[in-house]
């Protein structure tokens, strides 16, 4: 086997101003979204919501990733590892994102609301979880621990890049199989609190896998595009190659699969058992145009992209590997929209304006904080004990 | 050797130094366009499948067969005896309940995907084989162990026993036997 080195330039281009770029779509993003907040506060909070699971979920899906590549020492995602490295490093901006969920916590959740608690028994008895209190704290809780590990990870990595220090490679180990543990509880919970409890009396114990299977699904799509937007920029060509690639793909495609597995199973527990209370979930979401949507998730985020990543062949095709990752990032939104709306518009997809100035403004902070991280270290961790198997890769 | 005639042989076989030998000798048979021959070493040697030229295994369509089989085939067995065959209201719910045929549907796809996969597997591999005349070669009980061969059957359309024996001494070969059926 031969020895092969990186050639290429390993920092992102200095004169690139990609994250200022980013920033403005999110000053923008976030100047009308304020004007939304004046003009319709409800729909407001909804759509924030919705934006803000949609980019946890892509951050939280980094962590994840990270951790078992730690954990089994990967050796394919060596050279993948500083994207969702860099993802995952900046988590606390999302508690920072988190305090206008909490400002709008009685507009959002029904479990705050005084009058209904004293007539509905179903709803009063979850209260000694569902209160607000307990509720800031779990997320302080959440908040912490991702931003601790996200932000650990990364600065070991960054640190093994300029000392050497294998060592490192141990103490990454033993911050990621604790961490695992942890992180699939909190997962679990934050769905709950997030998402579940916006019907406090339905409930599914299913509810954490199923956002986890959505979380890692998307993780695959966004990282092949990140790489795909790298490769557009003339970066890492020699360094991420197409072997790195279709392996995310053959990934990205038994997620999917996972994905469908688990929300199908979801489905199918709740619709056979036929119990009021758990039905009536899925039943608003079979109502007005909403039925459309169930549908077009059911066939746009399994039966399309199973299909056409099923032969070997198109897995090697970076442009079409490209679309259905744009597809399944966008899907991922909808999907998100579909759990989280109905609380808010019974009877169908009322999709509003707002809903993409939230969606901007915390895209554009999330992928400014990712570019400005990005290009201030290396864009491969260079002294990787394992680089060399991963740059051999065929 | 004299009472050999084509029919009762069934090959020659060579023996190469290493595996980069090897390699090479594979790369010029299947230039001089051999097509009956196959390659043994103890051990997989990495980029054999080009030297050689073989395909890409068609095993995945095979399972694609038998998916699709598995697919429609229990999706019509459940969908007739469910609504037509046999109906029995189910709490309520349609007859035609395709939610509740998803679980078999796919154990049904699966399975015939692994039985694809694994009888499809031995039919392209000609199993199960009781006997290869190759063992008929004391030599060859070297192919568990240090030895590299190339075995071009008889049956090949350019296999001619001299012209053979030449091509394969000139591609390195140490040592050449006849195996006999």
């Amino acid at each position: 086997m031969h020895h092969a080195k990186i050639t290429d330039n390993l920092t992102y281009p200095e004169h690139e101003n990609t994250h200022k770029l980013f920033f403005g779509i999110a000053i923008l993003g976030a100047i009308a979204s304020i004007l939304g907040y004046f003009i319709n506060p409800e729909q407001f909070y909804f759509s924030y919501l919705t934006s803000f699971t949609f980019y946890a979920s892509i951050a939280l899906g980094c962590l994840f990733f990270v951790m078992v590549h730690h954990i089994t020492r990967s050796e394919y995602g060596v050279v993948l590892r500083r994207i969702p490295e860099t993802y995952a490093s900046f988590i606390y901006i999302f508690a920072i994102l988190f305090i206008p969920i909490l400002i709008g916590v009685e507009t959002l959740y029904l479990w705050t609301d005084e009058e209904l608690l004293a007539t509905d028994k179903l709803i009063a008895g979850k209260s000694p979880y569902l209160n607000i209190p307990f509720f800031i704290a779990r997320n302080v809780l959440y908040f912490t621990v991702w931003s601790y590990m996200g932000y650990k990870l990364y600065k070991n990595s960054v640190a093994m890049d300029k000392s050497g220090d294998w060592g490192l490679d141990t103490a990454q180990r033993k911050i990621a199989g604790p961490g695992l543990f942890i992180f699939g509880f909190t997962l679990a919970f934050a769905s709950f609190d997030w998402m579940m409890s916006l019907d406090p009396p339905w409930f599914s114990t299913m509810f954490g896998v199923y956002y986890f299977a959505m979380t890692f699904q998307v993780f695959f799509a966004v990282v092949i595009l990140t790489v795909l937007f790298l490769h557009k920029k003339g970066l890492l060509t020699n360094t991420i190659r197409i072997p790195h690639i279709s392996d995310l793909s053959r990934m990205l495609f038994g997620f999917t699969v996972f994905y469908a597995y688990i929300a199908f199973s979801q489905f199918f527990l709740i619709y056979y058992a036929n119990i009021p209370e758990e039905t009536l979930w899925f039943y608003h979401r079979l109502e007005g145009n909403w039925e459309n949507f169930t549908y077009l998730l059911l066939i746009g985020r399994f039966v399309v992209p199973f299909l056409i990543l099923l032969p070997a062949a198109s897995k090697n095709n970076m442009k079409l590997v490209g679309i259905v990752s744009a597809w399944i990032v966008i899907v991922h939104f909808i999907e998100l929209h579909w759990i989280v709306m109905p609380t808010l518009h019974h009877y169908g997809m009322e999709f509003s304006w707002i809903d993409i100035a939230t969606l901007l403004g915390i895209g554009g902070l999330f992928m400014g904080m990712f570019f400005r991280q990005f290009r201030k270290e290396n864009m491969v961790s260079n002294n990787d004990p394992r680089l060399e198997a991963s740059l051999n890769k065929h | 050797m004299k009472e050999n005639t084509d029919k009762q042989t069934y090959g020659l076989l060579a023996e190469f130094k290493n595996p980069a030998h090897l390699m090479k000798a594979a790369k010029l048979t299947n230039k001089a366009g051999y097509k009956n021959y196959d390659c043994y070493s103890p051990f997989p040697i990495h980029g054999m499948d080009d030297a050689m030229g073989l395909k890409p295994s068609k095993l995945g369509y095979i399972v694609l067969g038998h998916a699709i089989l598995g697919f429609t085939g229990a999706l019509s067995l459940i969908s007739w005896t469910a609504s037509v065959g046999y109906p029995v209201n189910i709490s309520g719910k349609p007859f035609l309940n395709f939610p509740a045929f998803v679980p078999v549907t796919f154990e049904l796809t699966i399975l015939l995907s692994a039985f694809g996969a694994v009888f499809g597997m031995f039919f392209l591999n000609n199993m199960p084989k009781h006997h290869n005349p190759i063992f008929n070669s004391d030599t060859f009980k070297k192919a568990t162990d240090d030895g590299f061969f190339v075995i071009i059957e008889s049956d090949d359309d350019l296999f001619h026993d001299e012209k053979t024996r030449a091509f394969l001494q000139e591609a390195g070969a140490v040592h050449i036997e006849t195996i006999e059926k």
